[in-house]
C-alpha cells in the first residue's frame, strides 16, 4: 500500500512537470549559410525576433507556406523580424528550382545535412520556431493551416512588443 | 549449454540481427525521396487506360477481369 504522503508527492510531481516542460527552452546556436554563401549565426540576431521557417521543395504545405511566410517577412522586418527559410532538400537543385518558381525576399538557408533540423529536434514538415529577444525558442509550429500565418502574425507581434 | 540449444540461439540472434538491418528511422526532414512522385502506386494514374488500349488492341475485352453490375457494359 503506498502512503498518503507519497502518493501526494506522485501526484504534485505529475501536476508540475508540464508546468516546467513547457519553460522556453533555448534556441541551439547553429550557424546557417544563405544563398550567397554567406554564413549567418543564430547567436548574431539576438535582440530582434527570427522565424526559423523548415521547409523542402517536396513538401507540399510547404508550396503555401513559403509565399505567406515571406510576405509576412516584409511587412514585419523593420519592426525587427527576421525570417530565415531553412531548406532541408538533400538535392540541392531542387530547392533552387523551387526558389526559382516562388520569388522571395527573406533570407534562405540550407541545411542538406538536417544538422540544423536535428538539432531543433523537427518532429514534421514543415516547421517553425519563433525565437525571441532573448534567443529563446517561443512558440513551435507543425504543419501548416489556414490559421497559421494569423498565428504567426500574433506571436511575433506579442514577441516584437517585449523588451529585451 | 548443450549444441542444439547453442545452435538454436546462434540462429536466433542472426535471424534477429538480419531483421534489424533493414529498419530504418526516416527523419521528417529527410523524406524527400519517399515523397517523390515515383514512389506512389500508379502516381500518373494510367493504369486504367492501360488496360483499356490492351484490351482494345488485343482483342482481349475481359480478359484482365470484367467489373460491373451485371449488365455486360464496361
Amino acid at each position: 500500500m503506498i502512503g498518503r504522503p507519497v502518493f501526494a508527492f506522485v501526484l504534485a510531481a505529475l501536476l508540475v512537470t508540464p508546468v516546467l516542460g513547457a519553460a522556453p527552452k533555448d534556441a541551439p546556436d547553429i550557424t546557417l549559410t544563405d544563398l550567397s554563401g554567406k554564413p549567418i549565426r543564430l547567436g548574431d540576431l539576438r535582440g530582434g525576433v527570427v522565424l526559423l521557417d523548415f521547409w523542402a521543395s517536396w513538401c507540399i504545405p510547404c508550396r503555401r507556406s513559403f509565399p505567406e511566410v515571406d510576405a509576412l517577412h516584409r511587412e514585419l522586418q523593420s519592426k525587427g523580424l527576421t525570417v530565415i527559410a531553412v531548406n532541408v532538400d538533400e538535392q540541392q537543385k531542387n530547392a533552387y528550382m523551387f526558389l526559382e518558381k516562388y520569388p522571395h525576399t527573406m533570407t534562405i538557408a540550407f541545411d542538406p545535412k538536417g544538422a540544423v533540423a536535428q538539432a531543433f529536434d523537427l518532429q514534421a514538415m514543415p516547421s517553425s520556431m519563433i525565437v525571441d529577444r532573448r534567443g529563446r525558442i517561443r512558440f513551435t509550429h507543425e504543419g501548416y493551416t489556414d490559421k497559421t500565418i494569423s498565428l504567426f502574425r500574433s506571436e511575433v507581434l506579442q514577441l516584437l512588443a517585449e523588451g529585451e | 549449454m548443450s549444441w542444439k540449444t547453442r545452435v538454436a540461439l546462434a540462429l536466433t540472434l542472426s535471424a534477429a540481427g538480419l531483421s534489424a538491418t533493414g529498419c530504418a528511422t526516416v527523419q521528417p526532414w529527410q523524406r524527400g525521396l519517399l515523397a517523390d512522385s515515383c514512389m506512389v502506386f500508379d502516381a500518373n494514374n494510367t493504369a486504367a487506360y492501360m488496360t483499356h488500349w490492351q484490351e482494345a488492341r488485343e482483342g482481349s475485352m475481359g480478359g484482365f477481369g470484367v467489373q460491373g453490375g451485371g449488365c455486360g457494359c464496361k
